[in-house]
């Protein structure tokens, strides 16, 4: 059965049954509901008003820092190496590491950084909102590529 | 085979972040009682025997089988467990008579000393009580106050009748020898006792009472039991006092004290913690023999004696109570570097490591690293097998264990680890699942940390790419040598492997070479070219090296492996042949092919610059315009380290960290080519001196040797003119000393110049790629000067240097001074002089390596935990605030361009926008539109951006536009055209030559303004960087390069200040007594010498024996006396403004000689006369002779601790430099200007000035220390050690005492020294420690809460992908 599923993916990623997924985003949703910060970027969709409020609210700043770049990198190679569905079309890449940076790159990967502030409040930020310096990034994808 | 499947299943659940309850979220510290101890054990040890006769654990005795394995072949009884499975189970001992924990001795006396020794209550008042408790239950009181107020507790307890039972207390104290508690009653006896002393004394048998009772532990035991709760939170006890004394030993599992046999198991080896329990146990058991059978009662107690001290080694073996001890108590195996806290808990042994030879291979690029095969068969990296990496994994799989891409496990989903050498690879590579992890061989391009001890900064382990390797050694490129300070004599370097996903990541986006080019230091280049390949780019780059169209198509081949397109530029000479020049080959280094949009601009001043910028005749003036080499030779300054306007640099911050790397890359590769054909070496004839050479050599010394001997003959004459501040010998040592460094130095530039420019040694000097013109004149004409100390050889025997000397010669030649070269060979002497000097260094490295290895430490302990928060403060890892903004203004200083720390090099960035964006016909603005622009830029930009800049920066870009301003007005007053408004570009030759040379277009204007804009918002420091492990790195690295004792003359000569690691020192300790004080006083009056000279002369202290032209007895009849008369010449001339009125003032005041006003008479302006105050007829005598000899020491003017003060002239004004305390006197002297003048006594300034002035001192004294030893580190370190500091209102230096004063953690101070002794406070008080610091995550194994902790991610779901089940329609 496993098997099979995997299979299913020469097809294209789309076809992934996202069975962990759903389950692991019930709880994100109660945890969600219980918090009444302004983390519901998730719910406002459309709401373009909601959205600027929310984002007026946030104060710190709108780049994306090394950490947070080299943490969710981190994050989503893992799952990537755990065979999660990828989200951006692949060009031959193999490498967990550099399909993340792709996804990066495209901002594609589903992510939410929460940054805590020294008061113990936090602040949201969507991966796709934040502005990522092409600083690294670079690098890792012409690795192979100069290495013929 | 439903099973598995299932759990195939797991592999593809997201990350799910840990965050469940099972994080330890803090730790408490506190003692056990003797039923707790019992509670948890498993066993009761009673048996002092250890085996039986068949060498099997006795039951009952230490080694019971119940408390776990002893060794590999016993078993645990308890949990049936192995040797490695059970980590063993506690045992109890219970002592007969209880005894004192020697790590609680302190605390137990200081309970003593506060309660009654009757009734065990607290000696105070009830109002005192209640006033002390209410501040103990303050809520907001920090562990450290309530330590402070329970030191006031003790303080005020001592009443000597207790309020609560009117029992008599004495004095509690330490016995002499061994454990022992006096209660000493002596002194508040009272009439009773005194009364029963009489009575006692009527009787025939000496009985003596003794006021001094001992207090055993049994009695003190029974006294802390009676102790009511409210009494123990008044003395800061976090349990009942009782804990304080052992009762019941918990004995530890057999598995950390393992038994090991030995002569083939008829003996064993036993832990040092067994063999003490063992005679603990032994000396329990004779002991409640003793006391069952009603044994004497002294024996009973040597024997209670004997037990508690077995049981003080058993806890601390090397506690001052015992004489000397073999054994390893249980806190020498906590303590110390090798103890569990710093050998285990801090720092962790680990896998997946190499550690082999290094050598250099250029031929790498510099972000890889070559690994044998023989290791990467060995290192692993655990892959998942996914759909993307299963046939490579098979593959490996197939390979086995001993071929190269090969994999040595196969580990299953249900945990099952297979070993490919034992099974068939080739079912095991068909049966391979998504899913499982293959532990595979470390393949190409796999990522690996690469580090060289000793690590004193961040760069010292960085990740690079591995590149498999024949052979034995691990290879990187020569341009990374200088981050890890690496040579190839021998040196070995570590390597790991990380073995997650994540942390490869990390590695790389953190730790990767190419992310750490720039050092955190000052922003400086630190991955750059060196040696080899300077001198490489020196020779091609010479002005008259042109090569023809297979040449130069050969020295572009060698850039790089034939990856790289490359545009042949246009040939410097077409006709008659073509010809390109070498530094065209430069140009196609920098930018190979017209894709490649990099256009480098900058200009920088080489070792060989002269004047003249582009037209400098010895071509020493590069010049990048657009990526070509206009101009210049290149070497260190272009290419090296250590420089922020290199090439390098520029392509970092104009391009990104990937250029620079490629342009490494191919230098490295091209000059290891260029030079392997070319040939470059070094003989005997370099080193030659020519004929003309040791003409002018011999001249010079002979010269200096006369010149010498003159200086010498006038010294002992006598004739010699003193220097100030100096004595003859002194001012002979320093003419001499400069004569002689003349000679060298005259020596040396002859040699310079008359070497041929073909010279190897010449060249590599020239290039900056080794040796210096120093090296060179030495090994050609002349070693110079031996130095010992700062100064000539010292006298080793009597008078005199060598014995080959006449006495007391001062001679050159006798003092060390070698003439010879290195290539003529040097004498006898002078060999021994310069192996004197010789051996100096080597001490010096030897000693400082220890003395600043200490300091970096307690730096990185004392800032570790500092990083910047969100919300842009700074703050320790309980939030407290250190900084509200990173170094004022919040830039990251490895990012920093310009000289001292400014954000930008905008002269660079200026000179690059006028390149790389031409005016290309549009008008220049005027001055007036230029100023315009910038402030209608900069107000936009506040009001659009949420984070505008620091008003610092927009000075910093007013100030550059307002010179370039300035620059163009000149250029068109020059050309006799308008300054201020500028006409149409091709309305006259004017015009148009005046745009070309100094105007700006709007264009290129609006650029130059937008890039500096959102360069500087890219230089902001990152929230969750830890600057403080940054700052500690910064300023404990270069103090490893700092020699050891170096004195320097601030301005003047004579005057000394202590600089080098023995300062830093000074300053981080917050040292009360520093050993060069100096106040520099500006004066009002600054350029006047005489109100200079006065001010001076107030300053210094002047006794009445200096200024007395004579101090008499006069012996009358009517009464005798002393006269003393002032020397008014010599007053008047010293503008001291000395009168017999100030003297009879100061004499008055003088706190020895006690005399009053009317003793002291003044007879006329410069005469006393001076009383003895004694009427004694017969003490007359004695009385007067005394006072003769006090009067002349009376301090009659100055200032005491002022030992002197010198002007020093600066520039065409006058300041005055003081040597010695007393900030404020200083300040309150007339003529000195108080608000200018500062300290570099740290404490003093904070005692006069405050702790804000203390700051700043301290960062000033940091910077000037590491200024003066040629150190450029960034201000942002210094403020942040400054504000660690000073943070918390007083100075705590950077020691253990500090240290324990800014952290409130416990494992952290532990960790860092005194670990046993903070310890057992944490636990005498109940500390709870919250895991927060970064010591503390690392002892318990959780994540930080910095950098890549700061933050958390969280998986997002609206973006998934929604998943069809049901086939496409196929009509739609």
């Amino acid at each position: 059965m496993a098997d099979d599923d995997y299979n299913e993916m020469d097809m294209g990623y789309e076809d992934e049954p996202p069975e962990p997924e759903i389950e692991e985003g019930a709880e994100e949703e109660l945890e969600n509901n219980n918090e009444d910060a302004p983390d519901d970027v998730v719910g406002a969709e459309g709401e373009e008003k909601d959205q600027e409020k929310t984002q007026r609210l946030r104060k710190t700043s709108k780049y994306m820092t090394k950490y947070e770049r080299a943490r969710i990198l981190g994050t989503r190679a893992l799952q990537i190496s755990m065979n999660a569905p990828v989200m951006v079309e692949l060009e031959g890449e193999t490498d967990p590491l550099e399909i993340a940076m792709k996804e990066l790159r495209a901002r594609k990967i589903p992510f939410t950084i929460r940054r805590y502030l020294p008061d113990g409040s936090y602040e949201d930020w969507g991966v796709d909102e934040l502005i990522v310096e092409d600083g690294g990034l670079l690098e890792a994808s012409s690795w192979r590529g100069l290495n013929g | 085979m439903a099973r598995p499947e299932e759990r195939l299943r797991c592999t593809k659940e997201p990350f799910i972040e840990d965050v469940g309850t099972r994080r330890i979220k803090s730790i408490r510290f506190s003692m056990f009682s003797g039923n707790e101890v019992r509670q948890s054990a498993e066993a009761q040890v009673w048996n002092s025997r250890i085996y039986d006769q068949d060498m099997r654990p006795v039951p009952n005795g230490l080694l019971d089988t119940r408390m776990g394995a002893a060794n590999k072949l016993g078993e645990c009884t308890t949990c049936h467990g192995s040797f490695a499975e059970c980590p063993g189970h506690f045992g109890y001992l219970k002592l007969v008579l209880p005894v004192f924990n020697v790590g609680f001795f302190n605390c137990i006396l200081d309970v003593l000393k506060c309660i009654c020794k009757s009734c065990s209550r607290v000696l105070l008042m009830e109002k005192d009580r209640r006033e002390f408790l209410k501040k103990m239950r303050n809520p907001k009181a920090d562990p450290l106050q309530k330590s402070a107020i329970m030191k006031k507790v003790r303080d005020k307890c001592k009443l000597s009748r207790c309020p609560w039972c009117d029992f008599i207390n004495g004095v509690v104290k330490k016995g002499k020898a061994g454990l022992i508690i006096l209660h000493d009653c002596s002194k508040t006896l009272d009439g009773s006792t005194e009364a029963i002393r009489s009575a006692l004394s009527h009787k025939k048998e000496k009985i003596s009472i003794s006021a001094v009772r001992m207090l055993d532990a049994a009695t003190v035991l029974s006294l802390f039991r009676r102790m009511i709760d409210e009494d123990c939170e008044l003395l800061n006890l976090g349990d009942r006092p009782e804990k304080l004394i052992v009762t019941e030993i918990a004995v530890p599992p057999v598995p950390i004290r393992p038994s090991v046999f030995v002569a083939g198991g008829r003996m064993s080896n036993e832990d040092s913690i067994t063999v003490i329990l063992k005679s603990i146990a032994n000396t329990n058991s004779i002991l409640k023999e003793t006391l069952q059978t009603g044994g004497q009662f002294t024996k009973c107690y040597d024997c209670w004696q004997l037990l508690q001290l077995q049981v003080v080694e058993y806890i601390n073996s090397d506690s001052p109570s015992l004489s000397d001890s073999q054994h390893r108590g249980l806190v020498q195996r906590l303590k110390g570097k090798t103890g569990r806290f710093r050998g285990n808990l801090s720092g962790k042994r680990t896998e997946y490591t190499g550690r082999t030879v290094i050598s250099p291979d250029p031929n790498l690029r510099i972000t890889e690293v070559a690994i044998p095969i023989l290791m990467a068969r060995v290192l692993t990296y655990p892959e998942r097998v996914s759909y993307y990496n299963i046939e490579k994994l098979r593959q490996c799989i197939r390979n086995g264990p001993h071929k190269h891409p090969g994999a040595n496990f196969i580990i299953q989903p249900d945990g099952t680890k297979l070993h490919l050498k034992y099974c068939d690879r080739r079912i095991a590579a068909r049966d391979l699942k998504y899913g499982c992890v293959v532990e595979r061989h470390l393949e190409d391009g796999d990522i690996v940390l690469f580090n060289r001890q000793p690590s004193l900064h961040r760069m010292s382990i960085m990740s690079h790419r591995a590149r498999i390797m024949p052979w034995r050694t691990l290879r990187f490129n020569e341009s990374v040598c200088n981050p890890y300070n690496a040579d190839f004599d021998g040196d070995e370097m570590n390597l790991h492997v990380p073995q997650t996903e994540e942390a490869r990541t990390e590695a790389l986006m953190l730790m990767g070479v190419q992310n750490n080019l720039c050092t955190p230091k000052n922003g400086e280049i630190l991955v750059a070219s060196t040696q080899d390949f300077l001198t490489s780019s020196f020779l091609v780059t010479r002005k008259d090296n042109f090569y023809d169209r297979s040449s130069f198509t050969l020295l572009c081949s060698y850039l790089g492996d034939a990856m790289e397109n490359i545009d042949l530029p246009t040939p410097a000479l077409i006709k008659p042949i073509e010809l390109w020049t070498g530094k065209q080959l430069f140009s196609v280094l920098v930018r190979p092919n017209a894709s490649t949009k990099v256009f480098l601009n900058f200009t920088v001043k080489e070792k060989i610059y002269t004047s003249r910028e582009a037209m400098c005749p010895s071509d020493g003036f590069v010049y990048f315009r657009n990526s070509e080499l206009l101009s210049g030779q290149v070497g260190k300054t272009t290419l090296g380290n250590g420089n922020k306007d290199g090439m390098f640099s520029v392509l970092v911050r104009d391009y990104n960290s990937h250029a620079a790397a490629s342009c490494m890359n191919r230098l490295a590769k091209f000059s290891a080519r260029f030079i392997g054909n070319h040939g470059f070496s070094i003989g005997v004839d370099d080193v030659q001196p020519g004929e003309h050479l040791n003409q002018q050599k011999k001249k010079k010394i002979d010269e200096g040797y006369k010149e010498c001997h003159d200086l010498i003959a006038s010294y002992s004459k006598g004739a010699l003119t003193l220097q100030p501040g100096c004595n003859a010998a002194q001012t002979l040592e320093l003419k001499i000393t400069g004569v002689l460094n003349q000679i060298r130095a005259t020596a040396g530039n002859v040699c310079m110049d008359t070497l041929h420019w073909r010279n190897s040694p010449l060249i590599m000097s020239q290039c900056g790629s080794k040796g210096s013109p120093i090296n060179i004149s030495q090994m050609v004409a002349c070693v110079g000067q031996q130095s010992v100390g700062g100064r000539r050889a010292p006298n080793g025997f009597i008078d005199r240097t060598l014995p080959h000397f006449p006495i007391n010669s001062k001679t050159p030649a006798a003092k060390g001074f070698v003439a010879n070269s290195f290539y003529t060979g040097l004498t006898a002497t002078e060999f021994f002089f310069h192996t004197m000097g010789g051996r100096e260094g080597l001490v010096d490295t030897a000693v400082k390596t220890a003395e600043t290895g200490y300091m970096s430490r307690r730096l990185m302990k004392g800032l570790e935990d500092l990083s910047v928060f969100y919300d842009q403060t700074v703050r320790n890892a309980s939030g407290g605030i250190v900084q509200f903004l990173y170094g004022d203004d919040g830039m990251d200083p490895a990012k920093m361009e310009g000289k001292d720390g400014k954000p930008l090099n905008l002269d660079q960035l200026f000179m690059k926008v006028m390149a790389t964006c031409p005016q290309r016909g549009h008008d220049t603005l005027s001055p007036g539109e230029i100023l315009q622009i910038l402030n209608v830029k900069l107000s936009e930009h506040d009001a659009s951006s949420d984070d505008s800049c620091s008003e610092k920066f927009k000075q910093l870009l007013t100030k550059f536009l307002e010179e370039r301003i300035k620059l163009l007005k000149n250029t068109r007053r020059s050309l006799h055209l308008d300054e201020d408004h500028v006409g149409k570009k091709d309305s006259s030759i004017e015009e148009c030559i005046a745009a070309n040379i100094s105007g700006i277009s709007a264009k290129q204007l609006q650029v130059f303004l937008d890039t500096c804009l959102s360069r500087y918002h890219s230089k902001k420091i990152e929230a969750g960087a830890s600057i403080g492990a940054i700052g500690a790195q910064s300023i404990g690295e270069p103090g490893t390069q700092m020699t050891l004792k170096t004195f320097h003359f601030a301005g003047v000569a004579s005057m000394n200040v202590t600089l080098g690691v023995p300062r830093i020192k000074e300053i981080i300790n917050a040292s009360k007594k520093i050993s060069t004080p100096i106040i520099t006083a500006e004066l009002l009056s600054g350029k006047d010498v005489l109100s200079a000279r006065i001010v001076k002369g107030s300053m210094e202290k002047a006794v009445l024996g200096e200024v007395a032209e004579s101090i008499k007895i006069v012996l009358k009849s009517s009464q005798p006396n002393l006269v003393v008369k002032l020397d008014m010449q010599r007053i008047e001339a010293l503008h001291m403004g000395i009168s017999a009125d100030s003297v009879q003032l100061s004499i008055l005041n003088h706190p020895k000689i006690k005399l009053k006003s009317e003793h002291v008479r003044v007879i006329d302006k410069a005469k006393l006369r001076i009383y003895p105050a004694g009427i004694d007829k017969c003490k007359l005598q004695y009385e007067l002779h005394n006072l003769k000899s006090m009067l002349p020491k009376v301090i009659v003017k100055g200032i005491p601790t002022v030992e002197r003060a010198v002007i020093n002239k600066i520039g065409d004004g006058y300041n005055l430099l003081v040597e010695g305390t007393n900030l404020l006197a200083v300040m309150g002297t007339p003529g000195v200007d108080a608000m200018k003048t500062k300290s570099n006594h740290i404490m003093e300034v904070n005692r006069t000035l405050g702790i804000e002035a203390a700051r700043r001192s301290i960062i000033d004294e940091i910077q000037y220390t590491m200024k003066s030893h040629g150190m450029n580190i960034d201000l942002r370190h210094m403020m942040l050690l400054a504000d660690l500091m000073t943070y918390k209102g007083e100075i705590l230096g950077i020691t253990r005492y500090g240290i324990a004063k800014m952290k409130s953690s416990v494992l952290m101070l532990a960790s860092f020294e005194k670990t046993a002794e903070h310890l057992f406070n944490a636990s005498y008080s109940g500390r709870e420690d919250q895991i927060e610091g970064v010591s503390e995550c690392i002892i318990m194994g959780i994540p930080m809460q910095l950098g890549t902790g700061i933050l958390k991610v969280r998986q997002r779901l609206e973006h998934l992908p929604e998943f069809k089940y049901q086939p496409d329609p196929i009509l739609s």
